[in-house]
């Protein structure tokens, strides 16, 4: 399961490169984002870090939705998704390559969001560049666990699966707010440890969705 | 006739979309090294039955037992199951290791010249012309070296050479003993390549035995 | 296919009025007035049992979406869609009654508190499934998607919870005890009144079961029609 689980996030990977493009889309739009909200402060007013970083994780988590559409699209055209179905890789390991390759274009995406944050929006990334990136791998991949089982929830649907959206922010929710607090706090010099509470809330988010997307996947993604 | 050697074996099988009858009391068995050909008019839901076949739909009435694993089983329909972005070779890279096929460039590349797209092995598949596409998943289902094969109608859009690729592939498939299961409209030409006939017609299983024994006015 | 309880249906109805009836009697005339706020305070009687309702409303939408995928029957995808339906509208309402003692208590209409914010989180994921479900075409497909937005949007809420209530635990509560010093005359309006209003979403949930119930035979009925018509 691990090779073939490769081989879709290998390809997926692949197809999103083609042709130039990868998640430009996702990129843009985030950009967009920042530099709207750097309006809404007066000129040579600072953002709060709490600010700053709740933009951030607006932006990943338009980000991911974006992505996910993406990805899940490559399986419509000449209907790949039959052929999947009907291969010997487990449906799951369909379920796992699509977060890895999400994962891997979303942290791309970030890698964009967040110079944009500095310059836009006055993000000073404190002095803990490990914790950061930790708490970023954690929040994203919970994005990417729900992303990749509701993201299979829109394909074949059409237009439908703009409407999926509105489920998916509300559903984001503890996330996010982990992922704003532990970055505001990380920011202004709390160690690692008094912030404990808020990573085991993100693992517990990362942990519940992957359980429930192995268990619930087969349901979405099946040939009917 | 129902011996645990069979490569496929359906029971009283039946199936709806939603309250609608599709068809009902389809049983059938497949032998190895033998071809069934599926017959009926249009709509008598012959796609629906090699879904359910394949395994990819499941019946609402009756029993569908496979012989083979699912890396032993290969389908070609309508649709092509290629990813227009990737290159030919990149398709073949892609469900080599989807089959844990392990062949390297060379094998790959050999498969592409037995269906003739060796000369366009890097090029996306994107840019090919319907037949060609076909031919590469014709490709795919070599990779796959299937004992029990799924067509769908495969030869719609294909050109005589490409036709008879497939017809050659059919018969080497029969030879090492795997077992079809194809979906055609032109019961006078392939009625001769087949060993068992199954007929579709009036929501229900019309005929199923031999080809030989299968007169087409029951059509 | 879908059964109809109509005796119960009209069971249900009946219970509704009288323990109305009582609960209304109870909060406006049984129960004292409470002593710093007055009058608003008896929004509490309607505020509890909305939010309790709505929170068995949501859990019935998990357990419905499970036994979807567990039978595929209609009837539990029936049961999800309704249940949710009372459940929007009932947490609905139990955050605009908040709101209102919250301005009267706390000066304030809306504060982060873990319950509110956990039911606002709420309200917005499952009026996001209705407009789903109210998009979809529906068959086989539709009802196990509904399903599995069904048991996810519930697996999420302890979540939402927890999160809601760590964010408070760093910025100060506006507010301390919720509900502290209430007399006994006044638990038992509130008892007599979560009895009522949970009279009340029995019977809409089922009148709305039966309705729905109706409109798939109806559509069922219609199918055959044209397939005898076809033939």
């Amino acid at each position: 399961m691990i090779s073939s689980t490769l081989a879709i996030a290998r390809k997926d990977l692949r197809l999103a490169f083609a042709g130039g493009q990868g998640p430009v889309q996702a990129v843009l739009l985030g950009l967009l984002l920042v530099f709207i909200f750097s309006l809404s402060a007066a000129p040579g007013e600072r953002f709060s870090p709490q600010q700053a970083m709740a933009i951030f994780w607006l932006c990943s988590s338009f980000a991911v939705v974006l992505i996910f559409s993406l990805l899940f699209r490559f399986e419509e055209e000449n209907d790949t998704a039959t052929a999947l179905l009907l291969s010997p890789l487990p449906v799951q390991g369909l379920w796992l390559g699509k977060t890895l390759a999400g994962l891997v274009l979303l942290l791309l995406c970030q890698v964009f969001f967040f110079p944009a944050a500095l310059v836009f929006l006055g993000l000073d990334p404190g002095g803990n560049p490990g914790g950061l990136a930790l708490m970023v791998l954690g929040v994203d991949l919970g994005l990417c666990v729900l992303g990749g089982l509701i993201g299979a929830m829109g394909h074949g649907q059409g237009a439908k699966d703009a409407l999926l959206t509105i489920i998916v922010f509300p559903l984001q929710v503890p996330l996010l707010l982990g992922g704003i607090r532990i970055g505001v706090g990380l920011m202004q010099g709390v160690p690692l440890a008094a912030l404990g509470d808020w990573f085991g809330l993100v693992l517990a988010f990362d942990a519940v969705f992957s359980g429930a997307a192995l268990f619930l996947f087969p349901h979405v993604f099946r040939g009917e | 006739m129902m011996g645990s050697g069979s490569l496929l074996d359906l029971r009283s099988v039946s199936h709806f979309f939603g309250s609608r009858l599709i068809f009902k009391g389809v049983s059938c068995v497949l032998d190895p090294a033998s071809i069934m050909l599926v017959a009926g008019p249009n709509g008598a839901g012959k796609s629906t039955l090699l879904k359910i076949m394949a395994g990819l739909l499941a019946p609402r009435a009756g029993s569908v037992r496979r012989g083979v694993p699912d890396r032993s089983m290969a389908f070609m329909g309508h649709q092509t199951f290629v990813y227009p972005a990737l290159s030919a070779l990149g398709n073949l890279e892609f469900w080599n290791s989807v089959y844990g096929r392990g062949l390297d460039d060379a094998g790959l590349l050999g498969l592409l010249d037995r269906v003739g797209l060796k000369g366009f092995a890097l090029e996306a598949a994107g840019t090919f012309s319907r037949g060609m596409a076909q031919r590469l998943s014709l490709a795919r289902v070599l990779l796959v070296e299937p004992e029990l094969l799924f067509l769908d109608e495969p030869s719609t859009g294909l050109d005589t050479a490409s036709q008879a690729l497939l017809h050659n592939e059919l018969e080497a498939a029969r030879a090492r003993g795997a077992g079809v299961v194809w979906i055609s409209h032109d019961l006078e030409r392939d009625l001769g390549r087949a060993d068992t006939v199954l007929q579709l017609s009036g929501r229900a299983m019309a005929y199923f035995g031999p080809a030989g024994e299968f007169s087409r006015e029951a059509l | 296919m879908f059964r109809i309880y109509p005796k119960m249906l009209m069971f249900l109805a009946a219970a509704t009025m009288l323990l109305m009836a009582v609960g209304q009697y109870a909060i406006w005339v049984y129960a004292p007035e409470e002593m710093t706020m007055g009058l608003v305070q008896k929004i509490f009687y309607f505020h509890l049992p909305l939010a309790w309702w709505s929170f068995v409303a949501f859990f019935g939408v998990c357990a419905a979406s499970v036994l979807v995928l567990w039978t595929g029957k209609e009837k539990w995808d029936v049961l999800a869609g309704v249940l949710a339906e009372v459940g929007v509208l009932f947490s609905g309402l139990a955050l605009v009654t908040g709101s209102i003692w919250g301005r009267a208590a706390w000066n304030t209409w809306w504060t982060w508190d873990p319950r509110l914010s956990t039911t606002l989180v709420m309200w917005f994921v499952y009026a996001g499934y209705l407009v789903l479900r109210a998009a979809d075409a529906g068959g086989a497909k539709g009802a196990r998607m509904r399903a599995v937005l069904g048991i996810v949007a519930f697996v999420d809420v302890p979540l939402v919870f927890l999160s809601a209530r760590l964010w408070r635990s760093i910025h100060p509560a506006v507010l301390a005890s919720r509900s502290g010093g209430l007399e006994p005359e006044m638990w038992t309006t509130v008892w007599i009144n979560v009895v009522a209003w949970g009279a009340l979403f029995a019977a809409v949930v089922l009148a709305r079961y039966h309705g729905a119930g109706f409109a798939r035979r109806v559509e069922a009925a219609l199918v055959r029609i044209q397939e005898k018509t076809l033939q």
